[in-house]
């Protein structure tokens, strides 16, 4: 699909969620956050445990509704237009796996089947992520035999599978040894070459550092931060992120707005 | 809904389950071979039993006299086949038996007052609880039982008599109902039960496997995140739950027919039973209607529970109420063997198809209470497939939460106010 490069691919506006907990009553878990992504680019979610990085992106792959807030996916609705965000959208986490009696050229059939990916070009396109992924070997085994290393790459095939704009990534490497981790960096690094949209969430520093453009530092649901590496280093003094991120969260959360030159207070738009 | 979503979603679905070990047998194996092997097991077990009791000799006591001119019988009582008579044993005959040193004690006893000369009396004391002993005295039994025959035949011909006027009161039999009758009769019993049964196992693991099952391999989250509505992975997972309940019911129903003609008939040879295994064509299309009307709902009903199970396990243990639910009307029906089925009693979920299937195998077709069972079905069906579209509608249903329960779900959101 063809997409301006400045037209944001996804753009997220004072969005929030919150949950009824029988015991803790409304929990908020996002509280109001806002940014873009633009095409060609990886947009990293760098945040704790609990931060809310799994609860945005699933409010993005439709997975939740939003309590608030609106949020556009190649222009579409999260609440209105969910089925056409998800044919624009491929999402990837630890809690998306594969189906594991199917082999891997069938899973790779059926999700770009099941995502539109128009039928007489459909084998072209699986023998086209056979190739790219290595997976000849493989192909006709079923998932459940396969190692990790191979799921992986299944599993990162398969959410390409309908050639979408945008890719969430969702803490790919949790799990994953050196290698598998190195490899996942890589592809994400291609993905972005060919101009897709990357939102990528982890809580591993030298991960976000290598990948990403622009960091959204999320903290109890909200956005202290957002900017490139150097806008960040800029703002802090500090020059790795993890010092950076540690700058954000201990001291200066909830006065995010007091940092120059960054957004980062929930409900502002995104600095351009 | 796209019918071409729920198309491509159904096959995935299918192929998966006819993956899985567990539901092939379940769904597929247990129905096609569950009656040759438990006949063909009913029968060896049977034969095996026979055999065993024939090889045992029966160890005897006899004790008092005969009158002199049935010394005969004395003597065939040694003679008898299988028969051992004990003359050693010391003590008390009683205690004797009840310790199983013996199996029967033969007490034999002159009537000198009865009108009919040298009349007699023979006393089996045996322990029913013992098959040995059981076995001595059906022995002993019959052979007194000949010897008596034997006697009066003497006397019979003494007088002047042949066989059929020794008898006097004669009681002569005739069964109207033909081969087809008795077949038919044999099948609305078994069918109606385990069409039931088997439609019921043919939907149970592929429902708890496209539900809790898909939940516990975290591939729930995967689906929602595909390009289609929520109503087409539904409607696909429902489907092919129902297909493989009607494809158990419909592989039962086949194997039953071909065991009764192929296993059960054989075996029956020297008995005076006998099988003719044809079903109408008209009663073949009930039963499909039958099988399709239960997968529908056992379907619909199971998928709703286990869809809050939150692993494979607790899904079984969701939905196994529901398994035992189906026996209530089977029982109800059971109560019954020869009612039709009837405007009232065709309101009863279950019990209308039990009974619509009994009754089109024996070749009754009450339409009226026909149409009112398919109505009633196809209410609880809608209303099942309402409740699932409800409860899809929640997001904390696709996250799993509710702690895996259906009760903190009702309490939480179908019931709460506000």
């Amino acid at each position: 699909m063809m997409t301006h490069l400045h037209t944001p691919a996804v753009a997220v506006h004072d969005l929030r969620k919150s949950f009824f907990d029988e015991e803790r009553g409304e929990v908020t878990a996002v509280d109001g956050i806002s940014f873009e992504a633009l095409p060609g680019e990886v947009f990293g979610l760098l945040g704790a445990n609990g931060a809310g990085k799994t609860t945005t992106l699933r409010m993005l792959s439709t997975v939740l509704t939003p309590s608030s807030g609106s949020a556009t996916v190649m222009g579409h609705d999260v609440v209105k237009e969910g089925e056409r965000v998800r044919r624009n959208l491929g999402f990837h986490s630890a809690s998306t796996a594969l189906y594991p009696r199917l082999t891997a050229r069938e899973t790779l059939e059926f999700f770009a089947r099941i995502n539109g990916y128009p039928e007489e070009r459909l084998n072209a396109r699986v023998d086209q992520l056979v190739d790219r992924f290595a997976i000849r070997e493989y192909e006709h085994g079923r998932i459940e035999k396969l190692s990790s290393g191979m799921k992986q790459k299944v599993s990162i095939a398969r959410t390409i599978a309908h050639d979408p704009p945008v890719l969430i990534f969702d803490e790919p490497t949790v799990g994953l040894d050196v290698m598998n981790a190195i490899e996942m960096v890589k592809v994400v690094n291609e993905l972005k070459a060919e101009g897709k949209a990357i939102l990528y969430s982890s809580h591993i520093m030298s991960e976000v550092e290598k990948l990403c453009d622009r960091i959204g530092i999320l903290h109890r649901g909200r956005l202290l931060a957002l900017g490139t590496l150097d806008e960040l280093r800029e703002a802090t003094g500090e020059h790795y992120l993890e010092d950076i991120f540690v700058t954000y969260v201990t001291e200066r959360a909830g006065t995010a707005d007091a940092v120059p030159g960054i957004f980062g207070e929930p409900g502002t738009p995104p600095a351009s | 809904m796209k019918l071409r979503a729920v198309g491509t979603l159904y096959r995935h679905e299918l192929r998966s389950s006819l993956r899985e070990r567990t539901i092939v047998i379940n769904g597929i194996l247990i129905p096609i071979f569950m009656y040759p092997l438990l006949l063909w097991g009913m029968f060896t077990a049977i034969t095996f039993v026979e055999g065993l009791n024939e090889g045992f000799t029966s160890r005897l006591a006899i004790t008092g006299q005969l009158p002199a001119m049935h010394t005969a019988m004395r003597d065939s009582l040694h003679a008898l086949d299988g028969v051992e008579v004990l003359t050693e044993i010391e003590g008390d005959l009683d205690a004797a038996l009840a310790r199983g040193e013996l199996d029967a004690i033969v007490a034999l006893a002159p009537l000198p007052e009865s009108p009919v000369p040298g009349n007699f009396r023979v006393e089996l004391i045996h322990d029913r609880t013992e098959t040995r002993s059981t076995n001595a005295r059906d022995r002993v039994e019959a052979l007194v039982e000949r010897y008596r025959a034997g006697w009066l035949a003497e006397l019979g011909r003494d007088l002047g008599l042949d066989a059929a006027d020794q008898q006097i009161f004669t009681v002569r039999t005739e069964n109207i109902s033909s081969a087809r009758d008795v077949t038919q009769q044999l099948l609305g019993m078994m069918l109606s039960i385990f069409l039931i049964i088997m439609v019921a196992i043919g939907c149970f693991l592929p429902a708890i496997d496209t539900t809790a099952g898909e939940r516990e391999r975290s591939t729930w989250e995967t689906l929602m995140t595909v390009g289609v509505d929520r109503g087409s992975i539904v409607m696909a997972k429902y489907l092919h739950v129902a297909t493989l309940g009607i494809l158990a019911g419909a592989l039962n129903v086949i194997a039953l027919m071909v065991s009764i003609g192929s296993v059960l008939r054989p075996l029956l040879v020297d008995s005076d039973l006998t099988l003719d295994v044809a079903l109408s064509p008209l009663a073949a299309l009930v039963m499909i209607a039958a099988a399709v009307i239960l997968a529908l709902t056992f379907a619909a009903a199971m998928m709703v529970v286990a869809s809050f199970a939150r692993s494979f396990k607790d899904g079984q243990a969701m939905v196994t109420p529901i398994f035992y639910l189906v026996f209530l009307p089977i029982l109800l029906g059971g109560e019954a063997t020869d009612a039709s089925l009837s405007t009232n009693s065709a309101l009863v979920p279950l019990l209308n198809v039990s009974m619509m299937i009994r009754d089109a195998i024996r070749g009754i077709y009450i339409w009226d209470a026909i149409a009112i069972t398919a109505a009633v079905s196809l209410a609880l069906v809608t209303l099942l497939l309402l409740l699932a579209r409800r409860v899809l509608a929640f997001e904390e249903f696709l996250t799993g939460s509710f702690d895996g329960s259906f009760w903190r779900f009702a309490r939480e959101r179908l019931f709460a106010r506000g």
